[in-house]
């Protein structure tokens, strides 16, 4: 399992971050070809990121791309140019249904052909942006294997919803469940919105806990000060880490002796517990645990 | 007489100006800026590598440097080139 606590906005045509963005620790990043870049700079934008991605550094992180709208003239000719490098993943802005999901799967895989890689590499992250997209988040979800994230709109959806941002973010609270119940059931993960208000740590600090707490796997973050305090929030209590220790270790001399079953303080746990505390010495930082 | 431009001077950046030249003048390249000193001579070499393959021939290319590294000023030539030739509009 891979940590996806952070997903870094870098914006397209701005070198500097795109250059150095690997640099912040998050644990992915996302260069933007959509709303970073301005109308008259798509052009541009396009051939900087693609330049980028075939000789620039991104050390460990998840790389992927966030491309124009299928409604706009530039989406095609972002993916053209973006994934022939090989990237993690593309975020579709702005999915309403799952036929722009299966649009974009298309154009992937004839994308992929030409390039010569393996059909399917490319991942697919769908930004539900409106209240149809909201609705549609378990059809999205499903529409192609491709798609391995979902995440709520935050600006745009709330706009949607003909309401207004608040601190306390009651208005996207309904968004959000739906996105977890959602993605869960389609076996994928959910990423969070941004929090927009770059200097307020702990207004960012109470959003991180609200979501994590509602079974987000991570935030998309759109300032580098923004990573360390997610990943901080995300990080599992000295209690949550004990027990999964104490599940991980019972799991493995479970199978040890061939035994199916495994019980820890004197509770029965199954696989998906076992598979959860491993997760948790992941996220805590103890890889070699997990082995 | 065709002008293109690209970039911006923000850091790490560098803005390329293409002036259309004349049947069989060839491309003539001046940079100035952040690096223009130090790394002026390398920097046109490899705006005028850049500009060959793109198939450019009769061209005057100024560069206005930031500090950009060898991919972004290939990207911002390219990003000039296809704007003067229509190539690859947004």
């Amino acid at each position: 399992m891979k940590l996806r606590r952070t997903m870094l906005y870098l914006p397209g045509n701005n070198p500097n971050m795109l250059l150095r963005g690997w640099l912040f620790g998050s644990d992915g990043l996302i260069l933007d070809l959509e709303d970073a870049v301005s109308i008259h700079e798509k052009d541009s934008a396009r051939i900087l990121v693609s330049r980028i991605l075939r000789e620039g550094e991104f050390g460990s992180c998840e790389v992927t791309v966030r491309i124009n709208g299928v409604d706009t003239e530039y989406w095609e000719k972002d993916l053209e140019a973006v994934v022939p490098f090989g990237i993690d993943g593309i975020r579709v802005p702005k999915v309403e249904g799952p036929e722009t999901v299966k649009a974009v799967d298309e154009a992937l895989t004839r994308i992929e052909k030409e390039a010569g890689l393996t059909v399917g590499r490319t991942k697919i992250c769908c930004l539900l942006e409106t209240a149809q997209g909201i609705w549609n988040a378990y059809d999205v979800a499903k529409a192609s294997p491709r798609v391995d994230a979902i995440c709520p709109g935050g600006e745009d959806l709330t706009a949607d919803l003909r309401t207004q941002r608040s601190d306390e973010g009651t208005e996207l609270e309904g968004p959000r469940r739906q996105v977890v119940l959602a993605a869960r059931a389609a076996g994928i993960d959910a990423f969070d919105t941004v929090f927009p208000r770059i200097n307020d740590d702990e207004g960012l600090i109470r959003e991180t806990t609200f979501i994590k707490q509602l079974g987000f796997d991570g935030k998309s973050v759109i300032h580098p000060r923004q990573v360390p305090i997610i990943h901080s929030v995300f990080m599992p209590t000295e209690k949550e880490i004990d027990r999964a220790r104490r599940i991980v270790a019972a799991a493995k001399e479970a199978a040890e002796r061939g035994l199916g079953a495994v019980s820890v303080d004197g509770r029965m746990v199954d696989a998906p517990v076992v598979k959860r505390a491993q997760f948790t010495l992941t996220r805590a930082g103890f890889f070699e645990e997990v082995q | 007489m065709k002008t293109a431009q690209a970039g911006t001077l923000e850091s790490m950046d560098c803005v390329v100006s293409l002036t259309e030249g004349a049947a069989g003048s060839g491309l003539a390249v001046t940079v100035g800026g952040a690096s223009a000193a130090r790394f002026g001579k390398a920097m046109e070499k490899r705006i005028t590598e850049t500009l060959q393959k793109l198939g450019a021939r009769d061209l005057t290319v100024s560069v206005q440097d930031n500090g950009a590294l060898d991919i972004v000023l290939e990207a911002r030539v390219e990003a000039a080139w296809r704007r003067m030739t229509g190539g690859d509009g947004a």
